[in-house]
């Protein structure tokens, strides 16, 4: 029998981790696999729909088409204004004095427990990030560090983290290796799984042995590749003592993924700083916000919901809607407008770089599972304000359908009438006007990415040498490839993450290779 | 040092009014748009702010270089590499383009711009003096055409520009030349099939089925006084009757070209808009059972049209290489090339002059032969 006194009333249901249909029986199963089929018939509806409108409707579809045009232009200003805004207070945060502000603060008490997840990656990679934590400005004796290695990943890997036990244990207050076993039933091998054991092992082992209060534990989940910037606990130590309800709280930094920015391709760093863009949009959108990577949480709030789930790809951001789901609506992402470094997506080959992105972002869109998951507890979670369930359920499905249809949308279909129409909307002055307008539209949408390349070169780490400066006018150009990356590393694979899901093929965790230039 | 962060998260209220602010400016951009594709325009003539409706024109030339004008007004050219001009913001009424070129013939056509439609229309310009590519029976070493007489310059030259070097041989002997193998092939082609030294005309007045040298899919058709000669291209199919030279399609209504169908949503007539021969030509066919006309929302598509032989006998007809819309006639006086396009009138440029010349095109090739000299008709131009 499984211990659940300690978990939140809801968080004690059978289903309350659920990730799949085939988890659950009767009519609750019937209605999470049509929630599945949900988004991956509304994207392919909205595209085939724009192919039949421009068939059968030349007029209407060309007409929505400006209207969409008029919209993208819009959203791109509106997130434009939002980046902007970011930007001025991650550089703001980035030049305060952190540790000279929780002075105030008696926070002596407070642990940070640090948790790195890992699978195969190389030693410098975790060198680079346990340098990391060492180079951070706090007290290195109230840092817990977890090095969570995979049983699977084989010897080697323990092997790495025990040879860092030994070289830097004794400067932390805590140092502990985990292995988390293969096969254990009713998980999917990957971060989701390994962190919970981790957290777990360290419960025991760690918080239990020492009687170290969980309320004192801020728990910070880090990809293994994650290097902190110096004032990050400090930082997160300020947030936390100062939001309205701590341990009702996730804390979100901006990861920049910058640790090898200087040796990845355009394309590489094109998609880096898309993503990094994305999440300082979402740090001044609280309400559309969920923990997305690397994050922080107090220890307390994981315990009360039996920590993350084992059974999911999409752990990440997984673990926020379990804690606001248990706390019934009552749980907030704290952005804290911080910096993070963490690696470009690569590989040694261009076409390995593609393959690699495609992957990844395959596999970050395809939290769409997340939102089979939230909508089927807020139809059972009535202790949600019903308005607050029908936004986040509305925002949420809204985000995945933009994602996967506004960009075939904008610049595949929005053509479609011209080449599909009927003669009448050929001989039409609207049928020649249609091109030029939705270009000149689509022209002033670019601005906007004049405005992601001055910001991406301020967030550019300093020129190491042997790197030309000339870099710094590709890194300029590189912009104008975002509409073809949009198509290709957002909505392709975020239709092909929909369409899986949409026919039961659920997705494993792929691990996104890592590697450093020695 | 200060003990809070002096930029607080992005306000609410801030990102509200943001919000609302794009909301009207949506609301009022789109409908304006709107009525700007479809072709509505704000006029400030005669000290009155008034909207008005436009239409268009799309001309498409065979020919970058070529100047476009509107009522006398240049076109600005369009981007690199594009050889299509979309004309915006024309009143409804009769307009006259014409396209020309230093060294090129000019095209020229008068049509209707209806409100909210786009007239479309297609140019080509030849080479005001003819372009020939030498086949000689004999080549250097090198592959240089070689002439043994002089009269060559004062006989063909004199009208035409000669495309590669070509050398005068003083003496006959041809121990140090080579035989040209094109040569043996042109001449073979204008050996084996029947030279055009009858007219359409007159081999209608014998009766006389054979006729011309047309190589890609013939078609041979009797009827009961005559046996019609047919070429075909795609749909298109160019025939001869009485005389006369044709051009009809066969094809559906939905691929019928543009130029063949006539608006029939505008109040002015059809002679004022296209020509009195195409108001004639679609009251023929209405009553016509053979060729009749396809008539669906808003436009009448004839499906044959008369082509100007400019009242010369046609002794050789073809489509004009890599065309469907441009046909090769060789008249009394040279070879022309028209256009099937009727509206207005046709247009009809010389290609090569001459009396004394056989014509053929072969795989989209125009061979002639001049008295005793082969030669290629190059024509510089890709039609659509």
């Amino acid at each position: 029998m499984i211990e659940k006194s300690h978990l939140l009333p809801y968080a004690r249901r059978s289903d309350f981790k659920v990730a799949r249909a085939n988890e659950l029986t009767g009519k609750d199963r019937r209605f999470f696999r049509f929630l599945e089929i949900v988004p991956g018939v509304a994207a392919w509806s909205t595209i085939i729909g724009i192919v039949l409108a421009s068939i059968y409707t030349p007029f209407i579809a060309a007409y929505f088409i400006i209207a969409f045009s008029i919209y993208w232009v819009l959203k791109t200003i509106f997130l434009s204004y939002h980046v902007r805004y970011n930007w001025r207070r991650l550089k703001h945060h980035m030049e305060l004095d952190w540790g000279a502000m929780i002075q105030r603060f008696s926070y002596d008490k407070y642990y940070h427990l640090v948790i790195f997840p890992f699978y195969k990656e190389p030693i410098e990679v975790l060198e680079q990030t346990i340098k990391g934590v060492l180079d951070a400005k706090y007290d290195a004796q109230k840092i817990i560090i977890v090095f969570a290695a995979e049983a699977r990943a084989g010897a080697e890997a323990e092997a790495l983290a025990r040879s860092l036990e030994e070289k830097h244990g004794d400067s932390f207050g805590h140092f502990l290796v985990t292995t988390h076993p293969d096969s254990i039933v009713g998980e999917i091998a990957g971060k989701g799984s390994n962190v919970h054991w981790a957290l777990s092992q360290v419960r025991e082992q760690v918080l239990d042995a020492h009687e170290i209060p969980y309320k004192n534990i801020l728990t910070s989940v880090f990809d293994i590749d994650t290097v902190i910037y110096p004032d990050y606990f400090n930082c997160l130590i300020w947030f936390f003592m100062t939001v309205e309800n701590p341990y009702k709280s996730c804390f979100q930094p901006v990861p920049l993924f910058t640790n090898n920015l200087w040796e990845a391709g355009a394309l590489s760093r094109v998609m880096a700083m898309s993503s990094t863009f994305w999440q300082m949009i979402m740090q001044e959108r609280p309400e559309k916000a969920a923990t997305f990577s690397s994050h922080s949480v107090s220890f307390q709030a994981l315990y009360e919901i039996g920590y993350g789930q084992a059974n999911v790809v999409s752990e990440d951001s997984r673990i926020f809607w379990n804690l606001m789901i248990a706390n019934d609506g009552n749980f907030e992402v704290v952005s804290m407008s911080y910096p993070i470094a963490m690696d470009a997506t690569t590989a040694s080959t261009f076409w390995g770089t593609i393959a690699n992105i495609y992957r990844q972002h395959r596999r970050w869109t395809y939290g769409v599972e997340n939102w089979c998951y939230i909508v089927y507890h807020f139809t059972k979670n009535k202790s949600i304000p019903l308005k607050k369930r029908w936004s986040v359920a509305l925002l949420q499905g809204e985000g995945y359908w933009s994602l996967v249809t506004n960009p075939i949308m904008l610049f595949i279909l929005g053509w479609a009438p011209i080449f599909l129409g009927t003669r009448e909307f050929h001989e039409t002055v609207l049928s020649y006007e249609l091109p030029i307008m939705v270009r000149n539209l689509l022209i002033v949408a670019m601005f906007g990415l004049v405005v992601s390349a001055v910001i991406s070169l301020s967030l550019t780490p300093p020129r190491p040498d042997g790197h030309s400066r000339f870099r710094y006018i590709v890194m300029m150009l590189q912009w104008i490839m975002v509409p073809m990356t949009m198509i290709v590393f957002s909505a392709i694979p975020g239709l092909d993450a929909q369409t899986r899901l949409m026919f039961g093929r659920y997705m494993g965790f792929w691990v996104t290779p890592k590697s450093r230039t020695k | 040092m200060t003990n809070e962060p002096q930029i607080q998260i992005l306000p609410p209220k801030h990102r509200s009014i943001f919000f609302w602010i794009l909301v009207v400016i949506f609301l009022i951009t789109l409908p304006s748009l709107i009525f700007y594709t479809t072709g509505y325009r704000l006029s400030f003539e005669n000290e009155v702010t008034s909207i008005v409706t436009t239409g268009g024109m799309y001309v498409t030339t065979d020919n970058l270089e070529v100047d476009v004008y509107l009522n006398n007004e240049q076109v600005e050219r369009p981007r690199l590499f594009r050889s299509a001009y979309y004309i915006q913001n024309i009143t409804a009424d009769q307009h006259r383009i014409v396209v020309q070129s230093p060294g090129y013939q000019t095209w020229v056509k008068v049509l209707p711009v209806e409100s909210r439609v786009v007239t479309e229309v297609s140019a080509f310009n030849l080479p005001e003096q003819a372009q020939l590519r030498p086949i000689t029976q004999y080549e250097t070493a090198t592959g240089t055409a070689v002439y043994f007489s002089t009269t060559i310059a004062e006989k063909v030259f004199a009208q035409a520009t000669s495309t590669e070097p070509f050398y005068h041989s003083t003496t006959t002997a041809t121990t140090s030349l080579r035989i040209n193998s094109e040569f043996l092939f042109v001449e073979s082609l204008f050996g084996t099939t029947s030279t055009s030294t009858q007219s359409v005309f007159s081999k209608l007045l014998e009766e006389v089925g054979k006729f011309g040298f047309a190589t890609t899919t013939p078609v041979i058709a009797s009827s009961s006084t005559t046996t019609i000669e047919r070429t075909l291209r795609g749909d298109m199919e160019l025939f001869d009757d009485e005389g006369e030279l044709y051009a009809k399609w066969l094809g559906s209504s939905a691929a019928i070209p543009y130029y063949l169908c006539i608006s029939s949503s505008s109040v002015a007539s059809t002679s004022q808009r296209y020509g009195e021969h195409v108001a004639e030509a679609v009251e023929v066919a209405r009553q016509s059972t053979s060729t009749p006309l396809l008539i669906d929302n808003n436009r009448v598509c004839r499906t044959q049209v008369k082509l100007d032989r400019l009242r010369q006998d046609v002794f050789y007809y073809h489509f004009f290489p890599n065309s469907s819309d441009l046909v090769l006639m060789q008249l009394q006086d040279g070879i022309y090339v028209t256009e099937i396009d009727d509206r207005a009138w046709q247009n009809t440029q010389l290609l090569y002059p001459g009396t004394d010349i056989h014509t053929i095109v072969e795989n989209d090739v125009i061979y002639i032969k001049d008295g005793e000299y082969y030669f290629q008709i190059v024509t510089q131009i890709e039609t659509n």
